[in-house]
């Protein structure tokens, strides 16, 4: 009752949960052109999921698999389907979803395998832990390449599901989650992070009903997490934006907007922005003598978080509103390189590790 | 058009809501809230006593509201310099002994006393004014010490003289006529006050002394920067404060004839409420005749009601000291949340459907190209937002820049350029006239002529005012485009008379018709509106004929035709209603067709938000003007029509590399010229198969 009138009081006045702010770039999220200024760029169009498995680095694309060798993409394995994700299984072996919901072992000791985890059409990422696999499903009712629509319906039916490798069986391990996106073991839980609630979580397999938050208020969509040196890397998809917010907030607009507005158009975040003049503009996005700010209100950005062991943001690098590194879905560290593909620009860049440490 | 989105439409139709933002941007808006007291005190009252209304009771208030009220407009004056007059009471006080003193016991003659008494009065405010306005001792300790000085003054006064003042017999008719007297059927002291209020208001409002004490109210610290003698103005306000004391003390002596020890006694309380609840803040700088007016009628009402009412004394002063409280209290709060409350209120969309946006794919006349890519570059980085381009006989360019000049790049190469004039303001349209003058309309400051010889001659900055505006819609905020008849009268766009220049983008929020399209005639010299409720009118063009003019409006994306002259005069009529972008300027073609610059494109997630004003109106208030939703004018292209409607091809810069935004175009010789208003360039583009010898200038006035 009281809550009620509290939300009722809030969308009125604009505050509380109704209050359309986001946390600034500020601290080890200081914006910079790091992704921009990468030394080596590979383009690779559609590029979603990168991971190394047994010393080779490789990258999804559309319904392929590439292989990268002597500086370029060769094309490694094909499917049927679009690759969801991939996640390496640790002896040498990666695990690739598809589309579809099947989930297929290439390599290692479990070579061939197949697997499904019932009821996951929106496989996001997905983590090994010994014998188990896990795999996040973003949402219950929307495909992946549906995110969008899945955050302004502002939905919570993202699930954490595990796969025993040996016997096939899978079991929800989470569930009523803002869009799981990204998945990681560590020590003995899992470290998963939660889109749509701008937060990385960690759930213990001791206590898988007290999930415990690790890193809130993320300025942006925190998608696939991946192990570094020294902790983890965290590919945020999407700048969180002001407008967005306020859309969000909005039932009429927003629910208008998806019925009459064509998808590339709509006011949601994006791994690709300003291709066409029909996307909304925004005011700071107006060029002045030519020139696109950098700090323009943008819907699409690139950003890579290095977490620390506690997964709390050490370094960042981005590509900010006037960048060409957008949407970084995934990274991974290979050859003493970070690797992030950005799939908004169809790229995958790679910054010498040695010279992020000497930033940090 | 669904249910709802008629309901809305209605809905924004019915209920003017930018009024009410209007409202509050005016100054006598300070005067509602005192006028609403008083309303509620005289139905409150009128109803609680009977007879309230009677011709006796009303006579008496009315004698005593004078002498009242004159003590408030004294108080008044020296509260609207920042100050406070706690002596008035005392003065009075001391006029009333005064008079009767030298009247009774002196046996002066009536216009002697009233000099002396007044000059008594003024005397006791000088000495506040050199205490407070030169010593710049604290007005409030200061006079509160007046008090006590001027009453044991007025005491002592009393031991010798008010035995002899009792037993003296005056007989004066017009000593009585001042307590007695009435002028038509009106207390003389009701009018010597109201008088007198007149005259403090257009002292106040009209006069140099009356802007200086209200400028030294406002901030003293800028009074005195900007020259005023605040310590000259101070004290004139104590000495006028003291004069109009005595005056009122002269009155009353005049209509009661006694002296008493408590005459005066807690007048200032009651006159500093009813200055205070009347409206004058204490803070200064706010207050004014009427306000005086106002809060004093309501206190005396409000205290002769009491006592009719059988309120004993005690409670009376009581009461009397709560409505000071509360009257103070909600100055405060009116003055600190007043612009807060105005600028969530005044931004005030409403409901703007546009007709479907035509394709820009494949056979539509707005099929994407890539025509502007060929453009040369003229001023690269050397031009700071040429909003309009324009060329003369010698093929020299002349541009408006963001900081109020106009430059001139110098033919052939444009290598060279100097400042031709600079105006200030934010040059924006230009035209050439028959003689060869420059006419420019000047955002922020209205429509200017600059002669062949440099000379730069204001034409007009305001036209008629309209009758039920509420604000004042007589000064030219925002002029943008021109163009001139045949017989010399100048056509000009204001775009929006609710917002300055640089707010464009929340008239583009708001959607309404704000502008106008003004006529200035050069051969009268008058300036009046011609068409009114504009949606952003941007671009005027004279139509061929020499009847009518195409005009551009920017954000109801739409060209429509005003006939000035000829059988259809006084019509509009529309000639592209449903542009897929937002038009700026239009100027002629040399094959008798029109250009377009469409500054902007239209998006379809801001098409929606147009139907939906509460939308709008709530991201205005609650996300950044950095974050707000614009029209696209990152991509902007030209378009040709011809006068039927026809839209006969496009111009694209496709990725906006050079001309993201195009405000502005002008053929001459063969080449289209291009501006934009955030651009540092003016672009170049050769017209295949267009007349190499057709210049703008030509084509309206003949080749001289």
């Amino acid at each position: 009752m009281i809550g009620g009138l509290v939300r009722v009081l809030d969308n009125v006045f604009g505050r509380g949960e109704a209050a359309v702010t986001v946390p600034p770039l500020d601290g080890a999220l200081r914006p910079n052109r790091a992704l921009d200024e990468a030394t080596r760029r590979l383009p690779l169009a559609e590029v979603d999921s990168v991971v190394v498995a047994a010393d080779r680095l490789l990258a999804s694309a559309g319904k392929e698999i590439h292989v990268l060798e002597g500086g370029a993409w060769r094309p490694f394995r094909g499917y049927e389907a679009e690759v969801a994700c991939l996640s390496p299984v640790g002896d040498g072996g990666v695990a690739v979803a598809l589309a579809t919901g099947d989930i297929i072992i290439e390599g290692g000791r479990l070579d061939g395998r197949r697997y499904r985890a019932a009821d996951c059409h929106c496989v996001t990422a997905m983590a090994v832990s010994g014998s188990d696999l896990f795999v996040a499903n973003g949402s219950a009712t929307n495909r992946a390449a549906d995110w969008q629509l899945d955050l302004l319906r502002r939905n919570a039916s993202g699930s954490i599901w595990r796969i025993d490798c040996e016997s096939g069986r899978s079991t929800q391990v989470a569930g009523g989650l803002g869009y799981p996106a990204g998945l990681v073991a560590d020590g003995g839980g899992l470290v998963y992070a939660e889109a749509w609630k701008h937060r990385l979580v960690r759930m213990t397999a001791s206590d898988p009903g007290k999930p415990k938050i690790l890193y809130a208020d993320i300025p942006g969509y925190p998608g696939r997490l991946a192990a570094s040196r020294d902790g983890h890397w965290l590919a945020v998809f999407a700048p969180r934006s002001q407008i967005v917010e306020f859309v969000l907030r909005e039932p009429a607009y927003n629910s208008r907007m998806v019925a009459e507005v064509p998808r590339p158009y709509w006011i949601a975040p994006k791994l690709r922005s300003g291709r066409s003049f029909y996307e909304p503009l925004q005011g700071g996005g107006v060029k002045h003598l030519g020139v696109l700010k950098p700090w323009a209100p943008t819907l699409s950005a690139g950003l890579c978080v290095g977490l620390d062991g506690n997964f709390q943001p050490r370094v960042s690098l981005h590509s900010r509103a006037d960048g060409a590194t957008h949407g970084v879905t995934a990274i991974a560290e290979h050859d003493g390189h970070l690797f992030a593909a950005a799939r908004g620009d169809g790229v995958v860049v790679a910054v010498p590790l040695d010279r992020l440490s000497a930033d940090a | 058009m669904s249910v709802s989105d008629t309901i809305v439409r209605w809905r924004y139709r019915a209920v003017p809501d930018h009024l009410l933002g209007e409202l509050l941007t005016k100054r006598w808006m300070d005067n509602a809230i005192p006028l609403l007291i008083l309303t509620a005190v005289v139905v409150v009252f009128g109803s609680a006593i009977p007879d309230f209304f009677g011709a006796a009771s009303l006579a008496n208030l009315a004698r005593q509201w004078g002498e009242f009220s004159l003590l408030v407009l004294a108080l008044m004056i020296v509260v609207v310099a920042g100050g406070i007059d706690l002596s008035v009471g005392s003065t009075f006080a001391l006029g009333n002994i005064v008079a009767l003193a030298l009247l009774n016991v002196a046996g002066w003659s009536v216009p002697a006393v009233v000099a002396a008494t007044l000059a008594c009065g003024a005397g006791v405010g000088l000495v506040n004014g050199m205490l407070v306005g030169f010593l710049r001792l604290r007005a409030f300790l200061t006079t509160l010490v007046t008090l006590i000085i001027v009453r044991a003054v007025v005491d002592m006064l009393l031991l010798h003289y008010s035995v002899p003042i009792a037993a003296a017999f005056v007989d004066s008719d017009a000593w009585f006529y001042f307590g007695e007297g009435t002028v038509l059927g009106i207390p003389f002291s009701v009018v010597v006050s109201i008088t007198l209020a007149v005259a403090i208001h257009l002292v106040l409002t009209r006069t140099r002394w009356g802007w200086h004490v209200l400028a030294t109210g406002s901030s003293r610290r800028s009074a005195h920067n900007v020259g005023i003698s605040v310590r000259r103005v101070i004290c004139a306000t104590y000495v006028a404060s003291g004069t109009l004391s005595a005056l009122a003390g002269l009155l009353f002596a005049s209509r009661l004839g006694g002296a008493g020890s408590d005459t005066g006694i807690g007048l200032e309380i009651a006159a500093l409420t009813a200055a205070v609840l009347g409206g004058n803040s204490l803070g200064g700088g706010r207050g004014s005749a009427a306000k005086a007016v106002i809060g004093s009628i309501t206190v005396m009402i409000i205290v002769n009601s009491l006592v009719r009412l059988g309120v004993t004394s005690g409670a009376n002063s009581l009461l009397l000291g709560l409505v000071l409280l509360v009257a103070v209290a909600i100055d405060v709060r009116w003055l600190k949340n007043r612009l807060k409350v105005l600028s969530k209120v005044y931004v005030s969309p409403t409901y703007a459907s546009l007709p479907p946006a035509p394709s820009t794919e494949g056979a539509s006349p707005y099929a994407l190209n890539d025509r502007l890519r060929s453009v040369e570059l003229v001023g690269l980085g050397r031009i700071d937002g040429p909003e309009d381009v324009i060329l003369d006989a010698d093929d020299n360019i002349y541009v408006g820049n963001r900081t109020g000049d106009i430059v001139r790049f110098f033919a052939p190469d444009y290598g060279r350029q100097e400042i031709y004039v600079h105006i200030g303001g934010r040059p924006l349209g230009m035209a050439f006239a028959r003689d060869g003058s420059l006419l420019c309309c000047i955002g922020g400051m209205g429509l200017y002529r600059v002669g062949s010889d440099r000379e730069v001659e204001k034409l007009t900055d305001e036209t008629n005012r309209s009758w039920f505006s509420l604000i004042d819609d007589s000064r030219l905020k925002l002029a943008d485009d021109l163009d001139i008849a045949p017989d010399g009268r100048v056509f000009f766009s204001e775009a929006t008379i609710r917002y300055e220049m640089h707010d464009w983008p929340v008239d583009c929020l708001e959607s309404r018709g704000n502008g106008r399209i003004i006529c200035f005639d050069p051969n009268t010299g008058a300036t009046r509106t011609v068409l009114k409720n504009l949606v952003f009118p941007n671009g005027i063009c004279m139509a061929h004929d020499g009847l009518s003019f195409m005009f551009a409006e920017t954000w109801g994306c739409r060209v429509s035709r005003y006939y000035f002259d000829g059988p259809k005069a006084g019509s509009v009529e529309p000639v592209i209603a449903d542009l897929p972008g937002y038009p700026d300027n239009i100027n002629r073609a040399s094959d008798g067709t029109y250009w377009l610059a469409l500054v902007g494109m239209r998006t379809p997630s801001l098409d929606l938000a147009m139907k939906m004003p509460g939308f709008r109106k709530r991201m205005a208030r609650r996300t950044a003007p950095d974050e707000w939703l614009y029209p696209n004018i990152n991509t902007g292209c030209v378009i040709r029509f011809d006068a039927a409607g026809r839209v006969l091809e496009t111009l694209w810069d496709l990725g906006g590399k050079n001309h993201p935004m195009i405000t502005s175009m002008r053929e001459h010789k063969g080449h289209l010229y291009i501006g934009g208003i955030f651009n540092n360039r003016i672009g170049r583009l050769k017209l295949e198969g267009a007349d190499p010898d057709w210049t703008g200038p030509a084509s309206y006035w003949g080749r001289a």
